[in-house]
């Protein structure tokens, strides 16, 4: 992303990037309503998710999305984006640093907040925020269906 | 595991252009148009039809240099879409509020971290004890480097206000 002195600025790349994300997610027909969180900073944006399309018995989920371009242009994001649902579970697919897999890129999920997450290594197609979101969203309607 | 029905799933909910334009919007570097139509499932011609419409509509621009065109965001219509969604539901006095939570948000970390920016914050990261504090501190410069640019959009927002809400504000 470009500020207007033509130099790169991660905080500018990563807004636009949760802008867009919030945008693109409302057109999945399981969001009901996406918004930037905490209102005001917009540091993440939170989908209010209908877990019946998606093929869960829970009453209610939500997705957050955190997005972080990279300190450079050509550095690599960081990212998270969270399920979780009134039935406890929660799930994740994050590529960031962490001690659990090689590499950064990771799927994480628990049945309960009281439960140790389960970490598994994972691989993208693609590290461009919207084509990961619907691979994601993809993912994340198997897991809860297989479920 | 590949996201083939991933795509599929974004195809079904998005034109061709809607995902030609949410892939080029998001680049931090020029990209040429078959990459980009790569990325947004679509033909190389149809993804160049998108893009010169795009450009057109100075949602985008084309870099110069390199032999293939190349695309990038127009710095433009980035700034007005963040100023856009900034001043929807907002009133000046909104705007004011909002300036004054993100400051005080900004000291909060100047406070707990003793670090005056995100990258301030990022070297102290390198030398802490724990791997789990360096990921803490990383993670929050990253939302400081985010709140950073935010303030400086709220900034822009009032001092131009009465521009870009066209209208007059209230007298004090």
């Amino acid at each position: 992303m470009f500020a207007f002195d033509g130099g790169y600025d991660p905080g500018q790349a990563s807004h636009t990037v949760l802008l867009e994300l919030r945008r693109t997610i409302e057109r999945h027909p399981a969001v009901q309503h996406a918004s930037g969180e905490p209102p005001g900073q917009f540091i993440r944006v939170v989908a209010t998710l209908d877990p019946a399309i998606l093929g869960s018995e829970a009453d209610e989920g939500t997705l957050t999305l955190r997005w972080y371009a990279g300190e450079a242009a050509d550095t690599d994001p960081e990212f998270a984006f969270h399920y979780s649902e009134s039935s406890g579970f929660d799930c994740g697919w994050h590529h960031e640093p962490n001690p659990h897999v090689d590499g950064w890129a990771h799927y994480q999920e628990r049945l309960s907040a009281d439960d140790e997450y389960e970490y598994e290594a994972v691989s993208f197609d693609s590290l461009q925020p919207v084509p990961l979101l619907w691979g994601i969203l993809d993912r994340l309607e198997t897991r809860l269906t297989d479920r | 595991m590949t996201d083939e029905s991933g795509a599929e799933l974004w195809k079904e909910h998005q034109s061709a252009f809607d995902r030609v334009r949410a892939v080029a919007v998001t680049i931090s570097e020029p990209k040429p148009a078959d990459w980009i139509a790569e990325q947004a499932h679509v033909a190389g011609n149809t993804a160049r039809d998108h893009l010169q419409r795009l450009v057109e509509m100075n949602v985008l621009r084309t870099a110069t240099g390199g032999t293939a065109t190349r695309y990038e965001p127009d710095p433009l219509y980035t700034r007005m879409q963040a100023l856009r969604d900034l001043l929807d539901n907002r009133d000046r006095d909104a705007l004011l509020e909002l300036r004054g939570d993100l400051q005080e948000q900004v000291e909060e970390w100047q406070t707990e971290y003793d670090a005056d920016s995100p990258s301030g914050l990022r070297e102290r990261a390198a030398h802490v004890d724990t791997a789990e504090a360096t990921r803490e501190m990383r993670r929050t410069a990253n939302d400081w480097d985010i709140i950073t640019y935010r303030l400086e959009l709220v900034e822009d927002a009032i001092e131009h206000y009465s521009d870009y809400a066209g209208s007059t504000p209230a007298p004090a």
